[in-house]
């Protein structure tokens, strides 16, 4: 018996030894591009109002990413999130520039229409099992349609100066509190993924739903949970992006969904392989927001950043499977 | 000794050359000064133009519009009409239509050719007189089925699309042009009068829209001509699908790497809603002055709120009111104006209030041009 246990544990060091090294390779790449920029323009990179910068104004494209691994956690897409940040900072600027209604109560109510989103798609996907991929898609258009519809097709400025000086106003060690409310969410998050039962059954359900349901975990309930807080957090991106920017515009938004899911990935080959996790997709954000910033300081074409999200992407996950061997990847 | 008195002599040569040097220096600065002085005033005389009241010049001779409109039928087509600038227009086009009994139509769509070709199909079936393809619709993608129009008899006409540098498509019959180049050279003198000929501009464009390539050459022009100490520190190229991930942080970026800046360009105003948040967070509010063009209301109200310095604006009324008259005219065999000629009007803090509060498309610029119209249409 004690043969039994000590075999697997003399080969164990050299295996830790590639997966510590895997968990960190995102991390020492960051650091080494943050080094490479910093030596190109040792004054205008290397500074910290630089990186106070970029760590707010990314905020909200790392709470969308942070609202996709919930239900990816848990076998579902939610492809509508880009769509959910548009409508959730339209109707901001809607009900608090057009009909003045007061701040608190128009982020209620945002809020509150995230759940609703969530309550959709689950309806459709767990109830009429639509597959997810679909109903999130079909989903994107209609809430297109209706933030169209809502805002005249216009882009809404004038939003209340409180949630602006909420986002990017107030600061803490320079940085604005845009950053740190994606931090929380993101500590939270980890939490609950790593530290609570609720976690734990929200990865078993993602890993295998017949098994989770065997092992008597309310699955269904699970994914309706998954999509609920996804709609949730996808409207406080909402929430964070119309105090970042102090307008509300009907399209813009959607552009974010294919960046937060190539950090959601990203951030599944880090801290945490092979798992979608709260610290890597804040690490991949910033990294490709590191880089993207870098890019555009040396005066490379804007273009180069889509090859930049891209192939960081494609190059990183490709990395990951090589070092484990090629086994067959647990991302679906 | 003698080397010494050839050392001297050096010294004495080196002293006269570098004298001669200075005084060479001192008078090509007083030249540059006197350069940028004339450039500065020049500038300042050309943005006086945009900054009174816009007075209607005639695009013609009178006419009997409501004889040339009896029975006739226009469908206009948008580039896409989910932007509130273009619909604006189209409904200010129906109801001067109406006054003279013309039929305005719009072809409602979402910016897919495919859907501009049924419109236009429609329109051929149904034997309008007039398709009108307003700002944005490149007749090229649509030739086929104009050209089949066009040998059904339906007369094809542009408006808001080309710069008068532009070369019309054949199929096209009449268009009425914007002066986009006209925009970069008001940027420009803008600019240099703004920062008192010491622009360090950033400029944020869009060369996947056919009108900034007047727009920017002009622009460049402009500052070239008139302010020899102002540059161009940095282009910011985006295309429109990507504004709103990619110019707010382009702009930090540039104002960050940059602190040279002190004006930013973005050519449209509605990328002005990325531009303000970058400059913002920046901490570059104020300090960084912003000047755009299209008088959309939200950027006029950045304006009154101190974070926007200038914008240009036209007159959406106006311009339906010139559309109507321009495309009557060719209908019923009469020259054509080559131009929309609808006037620029500049809005800063100085006038923004005439914009109204919040602002709205169509105020501040004066009614001038409605009595103008209806006289020379007969109805007056």
């Amino acid at each position: 018996m004690t043969d039994a246990l000590s075999t697997p544990s003399a080969a164990k060091p050299a295996v830790n030894l590639t997966r510590q090294f895997e968990r960190i390779a995102l991390l020492l790449v960051w650091v080494v591009i943050i080094g490479l920029f910093s030596a190109a323009m040792p004054s205008a990179f290397f500074n910290w109002g630089n990186f106070s910068i970029m760590f707010a104004s990314y905020a909200p494209a790392a709470l969308l990413a942070l609202a996709i691994i919930i239900p990816l956690t848990a076998g579902d897409y939610d492809l509508s999130v880009g769509a959910t940040l548009t409508l959730s900072a339209s109707t901001i600027g809607v009900l608090n520039v057009w009909h003045q209604m007061p701040i608190g109560l128009v982020l209620c109510i945002v809020l509150a229409m995230g759940v609703l989103v969530g309550l959709f798609h689950a309806l459709f996907i767990i109830y009429f099992r639509v597959p997810s991929l679909v109903v999130t898609l079909g989903s994107t258009s209609l809430m297109s349609g209706a933030v169209q519809w809502m805002t005249n097709s216009s882009t809404i400025g004038g939003i209340d100066n409180n949630l602006i000086m909420a986002a990017v106003g107030y600061r803490l060690f320079c940085i604005p509190y845009a950053f740190y409310y994606a931090l929380a969410a993101a500590l939270i998050m980890w939490y609950i993924f790593d530290y609570t039962p609720l976690g734990r059954k929200l990865l078993f359900v993602g890993r295998g739903r017949e098994v989770a349901r065997l092992n008597g975990i309310a699955v269904n309930r699970v994914r309706v949970g998954a999509l609920v807080m996804s709609g949730v957090l996808a409207s406080a991106a909402g929430i964070l992006y119309a105090g970042v920017l102090g307008s509300a515009d009907p399209y813009s938004g959607l552009n974010f969904l294919l960046p937060a899911f190539a950090a959601a990935f990203l951030g599944a080959t880090t801290i945490q392989p092979g798992r979608f996790n709260p610290w890597g997709t804040l690490v991949a954000v910033y990294f490709l927001a590191t880089g993207i910033t870098g890019l555009s300081m040396l005066g490379i074409p804007l273009w180069v950043t889509n090859v930049f999200n891209g192939g960081a992407l494609i190059l990183a996950i490709t990395i990951s499977q090589i070092t484990r061997g090629r086994e067959a990847s647990d991302l679906g | 000794m003698a080397g010494y008195r050839e050392t001297l002599m050096n010294k004495r040569a080196l002293l006269a050359s570098v004298g001669a040097l200075t005084m060479l220096v001192g008078f090509a600065g007083a030249a540059s000064a006197d350069e940028a002085s004339d450039g500065l005033a020049r500038a300042k005389e050309n943005i006086a133009k945009y900054t009174s009241k816009p007075e209607f010049v005639a695009p013609g001779d009178a006419f009997d519009a409501k004889a040339c409109s009896a029975g006739k039928k226009m469908m206009s087509i948008p580039n896409n009409s989910g932007n509130p600038f273009l619909k604006g227009i189209i409904d200010r086009m129906k109801a001067a239509g109406a006054e003279v009994g013309l039929e305005v139509r719009e072809w409602e769509n979402q910016g897919q050719p495919s859907q501009w070709v049924q419109g236009i199909e429609l329109a051929t079936r149904e034997k309008y007189d007039i398709i009108d393809l307003i700002s944005g619709i490149d007749p090229g993608t649509v030739a086929p089925q104009l050209q089949a129009a066009s040998d059904a008899g339906v007369k094809v006409m542009t408006s808001h699309f080309y710069d008068p540098s532009f070369e019309q498509h054949p199929v096209v019959s009449s268009s009425l042009t914007i002066g986009f180049g006209e925009i970069g050279t008001i940027l420009a003198d803008w600019s240099t009068v703004a920062t008192e000929g010491k622009a360090n501009v950033a400029l944020v464009i869009s060369t996947d829209v056919p009108p900034t390539i007047p727009l920017v050459e002009n622009f460049k022009k402009q500052l070239a001509e008139n302010c020899p100490n102002c540059k161009i520190v940095t282009e910011i190229n985006v295309g429109v699908t990507e504004w709103g991930t990619k110019i707010q942080p382009a702009v930090q970026t540039a104002v960050q790497a940059n602190p040279d800046i002190n004006v930013v360009i973005p050519i449209y105003d509605s990328m002005s809603q990325f531009v303000v948040p970058a400059l913002r967070l920046a901490g570059k509010t104020g300090e960084v002055k912003l000047a755009t063009f299209n008088g959309t209301p939200f950027v006029l109200d950045y304006i009154a709120q101190g974070l926007a310095d200038m914008d240009i604006g036209e007159s959406l009324d106006w311009i339906a009111y010139a559309t109507v008259d321009g495309h009557l005219r060719d209908a019923c065999g009469l020259p054509t104006p080559t131009a929309l000629n609808v006037p620029f009007y500049i809005f800063d803090k100085n006038n923004i209030a005439e914009a109204g509060t919040p602002a709205q498309f169509d105020t501040g610029y004066g009614d001038a041009y409605k009595s103008g119209f209806r006289k020379l249409w007969g109805l007056e």
